[in-house]
């Protein structure tokens, strides 16, 4: 063999003669970006992106048809061959379309691959899709009970009918693993010997607590109350989340190994030197918000005068409370309506919010608004409350004195402030009277020691952060959620904690944080206005799923939850409602990748707006999305049967193809490579609609069970569900083939009608009914020894089977051999 | 298997998959190599396309008809007078490779004999190929430099199984094709394991490596490495079983993976047998039509959720790798295996760690330390280790631990010394069509379907692709019989009988019909012969006679 020398990057290389320079720098490791390689199969509309510059030559060359020739000296990245890839990436990527996340996804504040679980839901894998929510929010119960659904607004189902109901499916897949007892076996990362304590239980530290304990982290959550939860047991009421929910939730969390300390009060029974003396070291604060903004008219020392959050504890504590036939709620936020439908469950028959703006701009999220409005609480708008001094009528505790407010002129930012309307004074006779004007961490300076004295408060009460890193002015003590951010939604919480979680790993460990999602996406429109409409043709309108809910005359009886979940038929339903607008080629797509290397701004190089082409669904197992397709021709050149041709009308002026057509001939046979070669979702297998994002993807080499080939696939698992089998072009005796059993053959492992458990036939004639490994293995050791005893040795025998592996083969004739004593021993295909 | 072991000393595929690609001749007989292999059946085509030449001889007009240079359209049951025939062609023209049945093999005259009034012209009598092409594929075999034989139960499930293999194994003897690549011997595995479960003695006569029962040393062995002493006695087969029962011979049968209900011939008769025994134990993934009759099920794992191996075709010992749980209390065979040997033998596990998985629920002895067992049985996997199999699979006989593994056998010699020319007279099919069951069945698979489908009619794609079971049948016979494409019809044998539909079509011969066997609603082993071959007992599934009838005139009676 003959062998050419030459130089790539500086490095000296000695290389077969006769190899492309593609060929030579993948064997010497150097990668040269390809969008349209294969083997010994060139292309005839070549991507153009492996250019590479040879000294002496003044153009350009493409690597992949290229010979490497004795004394080349050879650049990958000089800046004239990022240049020309820079160009080729957007010239192909301009006529690229389709999104790359949903917008769901996208819109989530915790970035949720909502796709990927409705997906999974649609498919009946209620498991796996609680481990796609389970990968970013470890308080599924609640959050599907209690979030904003900030995803749903952006759903582009709003196009055609209704949102999807995101937030039902949610709470559908927690409660149905809860219904089934899955344990859902999320694995730890190795102990890494560093302690963390985190300050408060609620949805901030129980997530921080789960994300650090992933890491190999060990974690103990200091609690104030006896009990952990927070917010979700002490701030809403059972009706919205049921405390034996709150009880499972805190103890799916905790059943990652998380130790935790009760009833122990940051600044009374602990100081943050504390934690430092006892070895901690790093301390996350996410004690919420949970100090009340004072009611400040005057005379608001009366009796029958509570705060919001004090009185959601009580309540949630369940005590008694005089409360009286009326009463009124001050304030517009989240926590008002809560206490209002709390008061109309304590028996107070009237309930009124008073609220010094109109409706739609009440803080509360108006959803919260119409659920109190629908049990009867009535609201007052356009009025502030001006003091508790007057003297109440007979029928009354308290007079509620008011004022009539009106919108001023706008100011340079077009927003009203509210001007009371004089002599406008009016009164409200009630019972009792709540204030929900908002909440903060900390009522003033935050006691017990030197290091809490120094942490820095913010004006408004809340624990100063770091918003890049999460730290507070004291080192290696971190504060995220509520007690930071002030009163958010529960997500919210979820999410900073989350980030400051990944912070702190960074801090303690000495390490890079893990990288936030990149922002990079194709989109198929940003607002719904940008969405052409021809995305949906061929789309029937299919109203959302409603969700069943008790009647408010029977539900403002008592404190049982008002919405009853999803059946699993609903939830299969409105998981099918889903558009799929993300892409499931997400985690394989080079061209996505590229662009991303390689920095283009998609937004300044243009990307495909409209579909030319319709998504063919025609072939049984492979979707086609034209629109997607960069005339790569890869699948084309992959395919072993030459049963796929891909061809265009004709060329644009930059080399793009024009009536596109990608057509599957008569001999295929599903075999299913041409995907697996796809540089872009142009191909997808049918059975993958779920997109993998960030979730951890193993891939375990193993060999096919179907015929005697034994051919050598990947499977792609995430969690515990078999995503889909590849194979590496690389190995024997399959390279990289395989047939459409191989790829597409493994539903069965999924499938409902496994046997989960031994049964047995307590006698002839009997049904079959199941029962635990011991009683099977007791019936099953008796039937046998019996025998044995009375017969002998040959009158047992045992089938084998050639699915099995041969280790268990071996094992079984040993039994029957070394251990029964007969040669009774066959298998029903060893001819 | 038992054919080539008494000619040659080794019951394996001699040859790789992909020496394939380097043969210039390959014999594809009673296989349907694209569907029922599509991997190997894919490197023939590009064997093809490479120059080399394709000879197929099948009943039916399958899909590497289309790229062979000579087809042969047999009856079925006649393959042994078809390659006894190309024997005789290859004598009679000399085309034998002298030096090498001189060297390599023995009892040429007794073969010689027997083969001598196997003519082209006797043999196109009962195959239905002409003289001319019988002649014309003698040539182009004999002529390659490097022929391969390619074959499955197309040849060995019938009566004569055990002959069409010694057959086989004649003419790639007198042609010098044994011992080379790209050439060889080469019975396609129909399932992952066939090869490990032989290797490892899962057969009443043979312990693990294929050291006999009946000889005295190999019981010596066994008895010294498990500890304990073992029987000679030689053991049931899994044909003889159902009689055993109905005779109350056998009480108790523990099946695992296997359905035999669906899968074997005459399929009723196994079904009343198990019925009859004291204790039937199934061990499966899914409730089986044969779990459905069991006292006991045993719920197993997929192969995605166990550690082990499986030995392919080419006898390479792969790793098959532990990815997921498997559901409820599911477990992997070998630890089901494990809990019952505790139970009933309370032997504990000498010798063996006592690791088990919390995770994975895996009871120990671990699938490791078996296969650690396994390779102390055997000389041919001795120098096999997981350590070793990582990167990649080895192929036995692998003697040692830097032996690189054995892809071609019998390269110098065979393991009994010469190999043996044997003198086959061909018979018949058990049954041949008459006035009452005229036509000829055949059954195989499909591309899209596996076995008894336990597992592929649970994947959407398999299924969607090849959902009802179909009987193929020529246009003439349907015109006969007054169907239409897609119509139900009823088809009967002496055994049974089944409802199905007509698929019209000129791959099947006039006389000749093929259903496929994965089908429980319309099993086609309800028709097939158990009559069984008297050396290996194989049962005849690959031919018998049946009628179809019009469904109404099928009701009417």
């Amino acid at each position: 063999m003959t062998t050419v020398t030459l130089n790539i990057n500086g490095n000296e290389i000695v290389a077969e003669k006769g190899l492309s320079i593609l060929d030579v720098a993948k064997r010497s490791d150097i990668t040269i970006p390809t969008l349209c390689y294969i083997a010994d199969k060139p292309s005839e509309n070549p991507c153009g992106l492996c250019v590479v510059e040879v000294e002496g030559q003044d153009e350009l060359m493409r690597a992949c048809v290229s010979l490497a020739k004795d004394g080349m000296v050879i650049h990958t990245e000089s800046d004239a061959v990022l240049e020309r890839r820079k160009e080729r990436l957007a010239i192909i990527s301009e006529t690229h379309f389709g999104d790359c996340k949903a917008p769901c996804n996208l819109t989530c504040p915790g970035q949720i691959n909502v796709q990927g679980y409705i997906a999974h839901v649609a498919k009946g894998e209620y498991e796996e899709a609680l481990r796609v929510v389970m990968d970013r929010n470890p308080i599924p119960f609640s959050v599907g009970r209690v979030c904003p659904r900030f995803c749903e607004t952006r759903c582009r189902r709003i196009l055609i009918d209704e949102p999807v109901s995101i937030n039902h499916l949610k709470r559908f897949v927690a409660d149905w693993c809860m219904e089934h007892e899955i344990d859902l076996k999320i694995p730890k990362d190795r102990p890494t010997g560093k302690r963390i304590a985190v300050i408060g239980g609620g949805p901030a530290g129980l997530t921080a607590a789960w994300f650090l304990t992933k890491k190999g982290h060990s974690v103990t959550i200091f609690e104030a109350a006896p009990k952990l939860g927070g917010a979700l047991r002490y701030g809403f009421p059972d009706y919205k989340i049921p405390k034996d929910i709150v009880d499972y939730e805190v103890n799916a969390v905790l059943r990652m190994g998380i130790n935790v300390q009760q009833s122990q009060k940051w600044g009374t029974d602990f100081t943050l030197q504390d934690l430092k003396d006892s070895g901690f070291d790093a301390t996350f604060i996410a004690i919420g918000a949970t100090v009340d903004v004072p009611f400040d008219v005057p005379c608001t020392d009366k009796d029958n005068v509570f705060t919001a959050v004090d009185f959601l504890r009580q309540i949630n504590e369940g005590r008694k409370l005089d409360l009286g036939k009326r009463a009124a709620v001050i304030g517009g936020n989240n926590v008002a309506m809560e206490v209002a439908r709390s008061l109309l469950r304590q028996g107070v028959e009237q309930v009124t919010v008073v609220y010094p703006r109109a409706r739609l701009e009440m803080p509360a999220n108006q959803r919260n608004v119409k659920e109190a409005e629908n049990e009867g609480v009535q609201f007052l708008l356009m009025a502030s409350p001006s003091g508790l001094c007057a003297v109440p009528d007979t029928n009354n505790r308290l007079k509620l004195d008011l004022i009539r407010m009106k919108l001023g002129e706008p100011d340079k930012k077009g927003k009203r402030d509210i001007l009371p309307i004089p002599d406008s004074t009016n009164s409200l006779g009630v019972d009792t009277v709540i204030s929900s004007l908002g909440q903060k961490a900390v009522a003033g300076i935050m006691g017990g020691g030197e290091l809490e004295a120094e942490l820095k408060i913010k004006a408004n009460g809340m624990i100063e952060a770091n918003v890049r890193n999460s730290s507070t002015n004291i080192d290696g003590v971190f504060a995220g959620g509520d007690a930071s951010a002030g009163s958010k939604s529960v997500i919210q919480a979820v999410v900073s904690a989350r980030r400051a979680a990944n912070n702190i790993n960074a801090y303690v460990m000495g390490c890079e944080k893990d990288p936030a999602d990149d922002r990079f996406n194709f989109s198929r429109g940003k607002g719904f206005d940008d969405v052409s409409l021809a995305n949906f043709d061929g789309i029937g309108i299919n109203l959302r799923e409603k969700m069943p809910a008790r009647p408010p005359e029977v539900s403002t009886q008592d404190y049982d939850e008002v919405k009853l979940g999803f059946t699993e038929k609903m939830a299969k339903r409105e998981a099918d409602r889903c558009l799929k607008c993300g892409c499931t080629a997400f985690e394989r797509c080079d061209l996505k990748r590229l662009d991303i290397d390689h920095k283009i701004n998609l937004n300044k190089t243009g990307m495909g707006k409209e579909p030319v082409y319709p998504v063919d669904e025609n072939h049984r197992a492979i979707t086609v999305d034209p629109n997607k397709c960069i005339f790569c021709g890869r699948c084309e050149r992959s395919c072993e049967y030459d049963a796929l041709e891909v061809r265009a009308e004709s060329l644009d002026d930059k080399g793009r193809p024009v009536g596109l057509v990608i057509d599957f001939k008569e001999n295929c046979v599903s075999c299913g490579k041409c995907v697996d070669n796809c540089s872009t979702g142009a191909l997808n297998k049918k059975s993958r609609i779920v997109p993998i994002q960030s979730e951890e993807i193993r891939e375990v080499k193993t060999t096919c069970p179907y015929c005697g080939t034994g051919c050598q696939m990947i499977l792609k698992i995430k969690g515990q569900t078999l995503m889909e089998v590849t194979a590496d072009p690389s190995v024997a005796p399959n390279y990289g083939d395989l047939c459409v059993k191989g790829r597409f053959g493994h539903n069965f492992i999924q499938h409902p009608d496994r046997l989960t458990t031994p049964l047995i036939r307590r006698q002839k004639g009997m049904p079959l009914e199941p029962v635990k490994w011991d009683e099977a293995l007791d019936f099953m050791g008796q039937a046998f020894s019996k025998i044995l005893g009375e017969k002998g040795p040959d009158a047992l025998a045992g089938l084998s089977s050639a699915r099995c592996t041969t280790e268990e083969n071996y094992a079984f004739q040993k039994f029957f051999r070394a251990g029964i004593g007969t040669n009774n021993i066959d298998h029903c295909a060893r001819y | 298997m038992t054919g080539l072991v008494t000619v040659l000393g080794s019951g394996a595929m001699t040859n790789t998959i992909n020496g394939i690609l380097k043969s210039d001749v390959m014999l594809v007989i009673g296989s349907n190599t694209t569907e029922t292999h599509p991997i190997i059946g894919l490197r023939m085509l590009e064997a093809v396309k490479k120059g080399s030449k394709l000879i197929v001889a099948d009943p039916r007009k399958i899909k590497l008809c289309d790229s062979a240079s000579q087809w042969m359209q047999q009856r079925p049951g006649t393959d042994g007078a078809l390659i006894n025939a190309l024997c005789n062609v290859i004598i009679a023209e000399d085309l034998e490779d002298k030096d090498y049945i001189a060297e390599r093999t023995e009892n040429l005259d007794a073969f010689k004999e027997a083969i001598k009034d196997c003519t082209p012209e006797w043999a196109a009598e009962i195959t239905g190929v002409s003289a001319d092409t019988i002649k014309d594929v003698a040539r182009t075999f004999a002529a390659g430099e490097r022929a391969g034989i390619y074959y499955t139960m197309g040849i060995t499930q019938h009566t004569s199984g055990t002959d069409n293999v010694c057959a086989l194994a004649n003419l790639a003897m007198i042609t010098g094709n044994l011992g080379k690549e790209g050439a060889g011997l080469n019975p396609l595995r129909g399932q992952n394991n066939v090869q490990g479960a032989s290797d490892m003695g899962c057969n009443p006569s043979f312990f693990p490596g294929y050291q006999k029962t009946a000889d005295k040393a190999a019981c010596d062995k066994f008895a010294e490495i498990w500890g304990t002493p073992v029987s000679d006695k030689p053991g049931l087969m899994a044909t003889e079983m159902p009689n055993a029962i109905t005779e109350g011979k056998l009480a108790g049968l523990w099946i695992m993976g296997e359905n035999p209900v669906i899968s074997d011939p005459n399929s009723d008769h196994a079904k009343h047998a198990f019925e009859q025994l004291e204790c039937l134990v199934v061990q499966d993934i899914f409730l089986t039509e044969t779990a459905e009759i069991a006292d006991v099920v045993l719920p197993a794992a997929v192969f995605a959720e166990k550690n082990g191996t499986f030995a392919n075709t080419e006898r390479k010992v792969q790793r098959v790798r532990c990815a997921l749980i498997p559901p409820g209390d599911a477990r992997d065979d070998l630890s089901i295996i494990n809990m019952v040997s505790n139970r009933i033998l309370g032997n504990g596990n000498h010798g063996y760690s006592n690791y088990s998985d919390p995770v994975y629920h895996t009871v120990a002895p671990l699938a490791s330390e078996v296969f650690d067992e396994m390779c102390t049985c055997w000389i041919a996997m001795a120098g096999m280790s997981y350590e070793r199999l990582e990167d990649g699979g080895l192929v036995w006989p692998c003697p040692d631990k830097d032996h690189p593994g054995t892809p071609v056998l019998h390269i110098g010699g065979f393991p009994r010394g010469k190999g043996y020319l044997s003198a086959i007279t061909w018979s018949g099919p058990a049954e041949l069509p008459d006035a009452e069951y005229p036509l000829v069945l055949t059954t195989g698979r499909v591309l899209y379907q596996y076995h008894t489908g336990t597992m592929t009619r649970r994947s959407e794609v398999l299924e969607g692709s090849a959902p009802s079971a179909y009987v193929e049948m020529n246009p003439e016979d349907a015109a006969d019989l007054n169907v239409s494409d897609k119509e139900m019809v009823r088809a009967s044998s002496r055994r049974g009988r089944i409802k199905l539909a007509v698929r019209i079509t000129d791959r099947v011969k006039k006389g000749l019909v093929f259903i496929p066997f994965h089908y429980k609603e319309a099993s086609v082993n309800l028709l097939t012969n158990d009559a069984l071959d008297p050396q290996c007992k194989i049962p005849e599934a690959k031919v018998c006679a049946i009628k179809v009838e019009k469904l109404e005139v099928a009701l009417a009676v």
